[in-house]
């Protein structure tokens, strides 16, 4: 889970505000207009195949970032792929648990 | 690539065009696109003075070489478009650049194909701007629009360099500010400017329901506007199934 801020246009507002975006891994999941607190979301119903989904497609296109992170970078990508593949079962769990949870 | 908003608003705002979307910063998806074409050979990316780091380290991580030249734009768009201009002066000028292709980076759903149709149609005519059919308008008052006379442009939009140049040029001169890159062609210039078709697709993130669109419209294309250039391989392709299964099969 994480949370963006960004200027959007508000239908109710009538003008641009900021907003709060937040993403299941990197899906959208809901944005708020900070200012009338305006919600947009994806349905929990929606949400969990479309993150099966993309999860699929971040597994199969990980090879390939991995091997551009390693070629800008060997030694810095080489050093920091433990503790990186330590932190990703926590990291898919809280994203499933933040989905399934609502 | 415009990148630096329209600067209008006061006070704290962040730039939508580096909001991720399905895995990247909004304004690298077309990029990416664009750049897939053998022609396209210099990138100039204008952006907001406070968004110029940021936008760095994104590229270093989303896009590859050949490098892309990052300039900071004005309060306007057309003072933005000037800025790119400038930065390809010396390119223009030693005859480097025969098209200069102009695009809002809130954008990213613009295909290479649309990026290829613009960049011929202005090679052979000296410009052109994607557009789509607006029709069943109603006038105030009740009155009817001929269904052809209305049209909504998009970007990309493709003009012959030199007389771009030579146009933002004179419109300097002169203090003249358009209101897109068509308008500054057609003041100061005799070029043709030709409409290639719009793709629907194309949307302009303005409303955040745009962003959820664009997300779907980007996962139903498989993450791939490229029209076959960038052959992504697939590795779980064979394993999982996707979509409905064909009739008949078990």
């Amino acid at each position: 889970m994480s949370t963006e801020h960004a200027d959007l246009a508000c239908e109710t507002c009538g003008r641009t505000t900021d907003h709060e975006v937040r993403y299941a891994g990197r899906l959208l999941e809901w944005t708020r207009c900070t200012v009338c607190g305006t919600h947009v979301e994806v349905t929990p119903r929606a949400m969990l195949p479309a993150y099966a989904r993309d999860l699929e497609q971040r597994l199969a296109s990980k090879p390939g970032r991995m091997w551009r992170r390693w070629r800008r970078d060997p030694l810095g990508y080489t050093r920091s792929l433990p503790a990186a593949i330590a932190r990703q079962p926590v990291k898919l769990a809280r994203e499933v648990w933040g989905l399934v949870r609502r | 690539m415009l990148a630096a908003g329209d600067g209008t608003r006061a006070g704290h705002h962040t730039n939508k065009v580096l909001l991720p979307l399905a895995g990247r910063q909004v304004f690298t998806w077309s990029i990416r696109w664009a750049r897939l074409l053998p022609g396209v050979a210099h990138t100039v990316l204008v952006v907001r003075d406070s968004d110029v780091e940021d936008v760095r380290v994104t590229l270093d991580r989303e896009v590859g070489p050949p490098a892309i030249d990052v300039v900071v734009g004005g309060d306007t768009r057309h003072a933005s478009e000037w800025a790119a201009l400038r930065a390809l002066e010396p390119l223009i000028s030693a005859g480097e650049v025969e098209v200069v292709v102009i695009h809002d980076a809130a954008r990213p759903l613009a295909s290479s194909e649309l990026f290829a149709q613009v960049i011929a149609a202005a090679a052979e005519h000296g410009g052109a701007i994607p557009v789509r059919e607006q029709r069943g308008l109603v006038g105030i008052g009740g009155t009817t629009v001929p269904d052809e006379s209305v049209v909504t442009v998009q970007t990309p939009q493709a003009f012959a360099a030199g007389p771009l140049l030579a146009a933002y040029r004179r419109a300097s001169d002169d203090g003249f500010v358009g209101t897109d890159t068509a308008s500054c062609m057609e003041r100061y210039t005799e070029v043709a400017v030709r409409c290639v078709p719009g793709d629907a697709r194309n949307i302009k993130i303005t409303f955040p329901d745009d962003l959820f669109l664009a997300e779907r419209l980007l996962a139903k294309a498989d993450y791939d506007l490229s029209g076959g250039l960038e052959h992504r391989p697939h590795p779980l392709r064979d394993l999982l199934r996707h979509g409905p299964r064909p009739r008949g099969a078990r």
